[in-house]
């Protein structure tokens, strides 16, 4: 049978059993809403499901959780837009520029172009994943730790560039502080204790989820309350039509096309997920721009990057987990999980005993995207209504939201502290216009960055040469170093210089 | 006359309630039993517990719910939940052996003594290089990492690992040195070897068998006392062939739950029959069949000697790695 038929049965399976099409509703469904709560992210919906689907067959166990992987990196668009707290690590990119969309009363076009942008992505990603996940497989697996290392320090260096324009420093302190945060607790490599003055409670580390909860949402509610800011004024008509601006769209399809590039390249590499990819396909976005200076201010080339690119991540994170058995992604470890309980062992044999398994997993990938884009188009018009509620009594609710969303992740009361004091430090920072998604994404990064260069030094006894010496290495050296670079007035000034002097020597 | 009637009916359906209540406090269990997990959503220890509860509640009747609670060292802050929970046989601690480390690394300050384990699987470790590698039998390996001391990198999950006390078990055994990598897991040590990062890799067959088959990673040997068949291939005992292992080795993944000891012995005998019972039943042996590992089924004495072996070795190995916080003489924990 060829695969084409396999993809065709299996959609025409789902399509036509109510139990499936009810289990795809719901789970994307609670996916956005996992989505959309700060705290409660697509990992996490995974995992709940996994618990949940366990005694169905494995085939309807996968639809329910590709379902709701697929509306947790969707949903966190939602709080993006309307009160730029992300309500996921992927969406925070989104929100640099649906944010002041909405303000501007189109938030509505905001949650239209995000919602096509996200069924675009996944599809191009499942088109991956169906048609060359052997290739990228292979390719993901060139990574070794310095590449890590760099990927890293790269996407730290690139978010802090890209949420602070007028001085990149700024954005690359802020960056440099999530790092530091990161080094508190138990390293990853000797198990010595850093930062934590004796404290047991800090041996572990500082928990993302209430770092990106305070960090996001506390110094947006204490701004919102203080600047008595209030939405309430403004008409359905104002809020912009949700229909799909395909004007828009096609106008960015060279955007689209790179943004899901980056989605799926990012994804299919071990251990780093949608947030890098939103940022990456950002900055590239940005810098291959007729008007970069739109960028921040709610330019839609912005939301659809980021969402397509987030999009594309899952079909990208699917690659080498169904073809080395190796996760790309936090939810794609769950994931992961799940099929062994299912009695699936994802990896290389699972391609040759079961060539019909990526087909099908392609099928189901295709059907939750459709689904994804059904729920968010129908969505899109009432959530939009929250706009209406003057904010300074939104916000209280939120903050609960906020408090729950800590505490949930491993009901650990520490995390109500961290997130206070993070939410406390991020206020400051707003106040001094210092950014505060490379604080996050510092603290989601900083580990990677630490433990891939010591790794990476002990493999080659303390030798730096692997940084040149190994082709993506070096590019990405290039890459920081130019964006290190461009940052310096002598650099620049030089640079400028040689250009001219070329051009006079060539004239 | 209808106030009587309602009173008396009252009446009667209280005493009803006590005494049906009274006969499901006699009954164990009565209500739904929580399996806290100490490790992440996914992993061995976790999944194992999912599929051995999952048998184990068809047996006794009621619902076993997983819950993971992870953090803390070697899984300390699920252990201490799982301790301070009433010793009612409501509450299993999902484990494994690299939670016996949890008091040397200042986890907290309980010994594996106050539990009672239940053993359920385990996976023998298997010494793999990369396919292009240029060792084709362990006695290849063997002779280079004499004659290159700490040039070799091994790759063997986290510092403190199972796979890091039978790596260096392994070097002492054949009196030679590597050079050993720490991952954050086998996954990752696993990922390594692929990339070419590292030569040697050391972890269980569940978790290499596909790139064993696939042909991505050579097996050299594994740390078990007889060779072990995976699909077509005998991947022979690295054991056989040198046998002064066998003065470090085998040390054995241990995979299962644990109980307080203090668990009255009724319930015990309860929880140790549907143990037994869902080790018997197809869809264990069918998932250990489908994902390589060996049904233990150990519990009472026997588990309780194994797990406590297990404490002795890693707390000591990491002590004189310098990796531990407190000092197992301190916490009266005998020397291997």
């Amino acid at each position: 049978m060829n695969p084409l038929s396999i993809f065709a049965e299996t959609l025409s399976n789902i399509a036509i059993s109510p139990m499936l099409v009810a289990i795809l509703f719901s789970s994307t469904f609670l996916g956005i809403v996992f989505g959309a709560m700060p705290g409660l992210t697509a990992t996490l919906g995974v995992a709940l499901l996994t618990t949940l689907t366990y005694g169905l067959e494995p085939e309807t166990a996968l639809v329910a959780l590709l379902a709701i992987y697929v509306g947790g990196v969707y949903g966190g668009m939602y709080t993006s837009v309307l009160l730029n707290i992300p309500g996921t690590a992927a969406a925070a990119a989104t929100a640099l520029d649906g944010y002041p969309m909405a303000q501007r009363g189109e938030a509505g076009r905001a949650f239209g172009l995000a919602t096509t942008s996200s069924l675009i992505g996944a599809l191009i990603g499942m088109v991956f994943l169906a048609l060359v996940s052997p290739l990228i497989a292979q390719a993901a697996l060139q990574f070794t730790s310095y590449e890590y290392f760099l990927l890293a320090l790269f996407g730290i260096l690139i978010s802090g560039s890209l949420t602070s324009p007028d001085l990149a420093v700024k954005g690359w302190a802020a960056g440099l502080f999530g790092i530091w945060l990161s080094t508190i607790g138990q390293d990853h490599i000797q198990m010595y204790p850093r930062f934590t003055f004796g404290m047991h409670a800090l041996d572990s580390g500082i928990d993302v989820v209430p770092v990106l909860i305070g960090a996001f949402g506390i110094p947006q509610i204490m701004m919102v309350l203080e600047s008595h800011l209030s939405l309430g004024g403004i008409k359905a008509s104002m809020l912009g039509r949700i229909l799909p601006d395909f004007r828009t769209l096609i106008k960015n399809a060279r955007n689209i096309v790179s943004s899901a590039l980056i989605g799926v390249g990012i994804g299919a590499v071990p251990g780093i997920g949608e947030d890098i990819a939103a940022w990456v396909s950002y900055g590239v976005a940005r810098k291959s721009s007729k008007h970069p200076e739109t960028f921040g201010k709610g330019a839609p080339e912005g939301i659809i990057s980021t969402t397509v690119a987030n999009q594309a991540c899952i079909g990208g994170a699917i690659i080498p987990l169904l073809s080395l058995g190796i996760p790309g992604s936090p939810p794609a470890v769950m994931l992961l999980g799940a099929l062994m309980l299912h009695n699936v062992a994802p990896g290389p044999m699972l391609l040759k005993q079961q060539p019909e398994f990526v087909p099908q997993v392609a099928a189901i990938l295709f059907a939750s995207a459709i689904t994804m884009f059904v729920i968010g188009m129908i969505l899109s018009k009432q959530v939009i209504h929250i706009l209406r509620v003057p904010q300074s009594l939104f916000m209280p609710l939120i903050a609960v939201l906020c408090v729950i969303g800590s505490f949930a992740l491993g009901l650990n009361t520490f995390n109500l502290y961290l997130m206070g004091i993070i939410g406390i430090i991020s206020y400051f920072f707003t106040k001094l216009q210092f950014p505060i998604a490379p604080l996050v994404i510092g603290v989601i990064l900083g580990p990677m960055a630490d433990t891939a260069l010591r790794t990476g030094l002990k493999t080659t006894d303390g030798s730096l040469l692997p940084f040149v010496t190994r082709p993506i290495s070096l590019i990405l050296v290039l890459v920081i170093l130019a964006i290190v670079g461009s940052q310096i007035p002598a650099v620049n000034n030089a640079i400028r210089n040689l250009f001219s002097a070329m051009k006079r020597k060539a004239a | 006359m209808n106030t009587k009637k309602l009173i008396m009916g009252l009446v009667l359906a209280a005493t009803t309630l006590t005494a049906s209540a009274a006969a499901a406090q006699d009954r164990y269990p009565s209500r739904n039993i929580t399996d806290v997990v100490t490790w992440s959503a996914g992993g061995g220890t976790d999944v194992t517990n999912r599929v051995i509860t999952a048998a184990m509640s068809k047996y006794i009747g009621t619902n076993i719910n997983v819950v993971n609670v992870t953090g803390g060292v070697s899984g300390s802050v699920g252990l201490i939940q799982g301790y301070d929970a009433k010793p009612d046989g409501y509450t299993l601690i999902g484990l494994s052996e690299s939670n016996t480390t949890a008091a040397a690394m200042g986890g907290w300050e309980n010994r594996t003594e106050v539990f009672d384990f239940f053993i359920a699987t385990s996976s023998p470790d298997v010494v793999s290089v990369g396919k292009d590698a240029q060792w084709q039998t362990l006695a290849e390996l063997v002779d280079f990492v004499k004659a290159n001391p700490g040039k070799v990198r091994v790759g063997a999950g986290g510092a403190g690992s199972l796979h890091h006390i039978n790596a260096l078990a392994f070097q002492k055994g054949i009196d030679g040195e590597m050079n050993f990598v720490p991952y954050p897991g086998s996954s990752a040590s696993q990922n390594a070897a692929l990339s070419g990062e590292i030569d040697v890799v050391i972890t269980t067959v569940a978790e290499q068998n596909q790139l064993i088959q696939s042909g991505d990673f050579r097996p050299l040997g594994t740390l078990t006392e007889g060779p072990y068949t995976l699909g077509e291939q005998v991947i022979p005992s690295a054991l056989e062939l040198y046998p002064e292992l066998k003065t470090y080795l085998p040390i054995s993944q241990a995979i299962g739950f644990a109980v307080r000891k203090d668990v009255p012995v009724e319930i015990k005998q309860e929880i140790a029959k549907a143990f037994i019972a869902a080790m018997d039943s197809e869809e264990v042996k069918t998932f250990a069949a489908e994902n390589y590992y060996e049904l233990v089924g150990e519990y009472g004495a026997k588990a309780n000697a194994r797990m406590a072996r297990l404490e002795s070795l890693f707390s000591w190995t990491l002590w004189d790695l310098g990796a531990a916080k407190v000092n197992p003489e301190e916490l009266g924990i005998p020397k291997p």
